[in-house]
């Protein structure tokens, strides 16, 4: 594994906290309309490319995409 | 619509001014939230957005975390949910109560035939060879790190590692006062395991103790 930026490194953590932490008021989350574990995994399969996206300042709008 | 951000304590202090916040109460429990005319979207920068306002807020109170993504249609469904959840909901603020979230992560070296793998058919023998000596080395970092990590933590949880050469991720939960000594130990046990590396971020709010 090549060295991961400072930044990448707290995006892992933050994705697993807030998609996959917290209160889970059940029945009642809506995360733009997709299944929140689905958004999850997307976003995790994203991590590796996370470098290069965010050295150009975008992510991928997973929310619309899924 | 409504986005909620975290449960909290009614009476508390003042909302911070990063969001136009609200809370709603209900007896001793509010939860804070915002307007919003769209569905959340899962971006880095909104994450990074909705992070910001629930640490805001950590500054001042104890909390507990909502899952991003939570919406609800109007304030009566807020109080709605704050009255079905009510003693669920107490019971896990008290258990945060004066503690934040530290995040451990720790990774291990790989071996020589790991690093090769991409460019290698690999046998099965193999394959169950690297997963007997992974095995063993997360076995050694659970001891190495999670254990003396755990002794100073209010609780401690764990996740599933999946990056390559990660061997364990870890999350402890640590009372406020402890804060720098967890730091400490953890910038020790990085100095007396060269082989190791420990990847530390905090204090986030308690998101792995929020269920109980």
């Amino acid at each position: 594994m090549t060295a991961l930026a400072e930044q990448d490194v707290a995006l892992i953590d933050l994705l697993d906290r807030l998609l996959g932490g917290g209160v889970v008021i059940f029945g009642d989350i809506t995360l733009a309309a997709a299944d929140v574990d689905l958004v999850y995994v997307g976003l995790r399969a994203l991590v590796a490319s996370v470098a290069t996206a965010t050295e150009k300042g975008v992510l991928p709008e997973l929310g619309s995409a899924l | 619509m409504i986005e909620l951000y975290a449960i909290t304590s009614h009476p508390g202090p003042p909302l911070p001014d990063v969001a136009p916040l609200r809370e709603i109460e209900r007896d001793r429990l509010s939860a804070v939230i915002a307007h919003i005319d769209e569905e959340p979207v899962a971006t880095a920068d909104r994450l990074w957005h909705h992070e910001r306002v629930v640490e805001a807020l950590m500054q001042s109170r104890n909390l507990l975390p909502v899952r991003y993504g939570t919406c609800l249609p109007d304030e009566d469904a807020v109080a709605g949910a704050l009255d079905r959840r009510r003693e669920e909901l107490i019971t896990a603020l008290e258990f945060v109560r004066g503690a934040v979230e530290v995040s451990v992560r720790v990774f291990g070296q790989g071996s020589e035939d790991q690093r090769d793998a991409s460019d290698r058919n690999r046998s099965g023998a193999d394959y169950l060879r690297e997963k007997a000596r992974r095995g063993h080395e997360r076995a050694r970092a659970v001891s190495a790190v999670h254990e003396p990590l755990r002794a100073l933590a209010r609780a401690d949880a764990e996740r599933p590692a999946t990056l390559d050469r990660e061997l364990l991720r870890s999350a402890f939960l640590v009372d406020r006062p402890r804060v720098a000594t967890f730091s400490r130990l953890v910038a020790a046990l990085q100095a007396s395991h060269p082989g190791l590396q420990l990847l530390c971020t905090g204090p986030w709010p308690p998101y792995s103790f929020a269920q109980r």
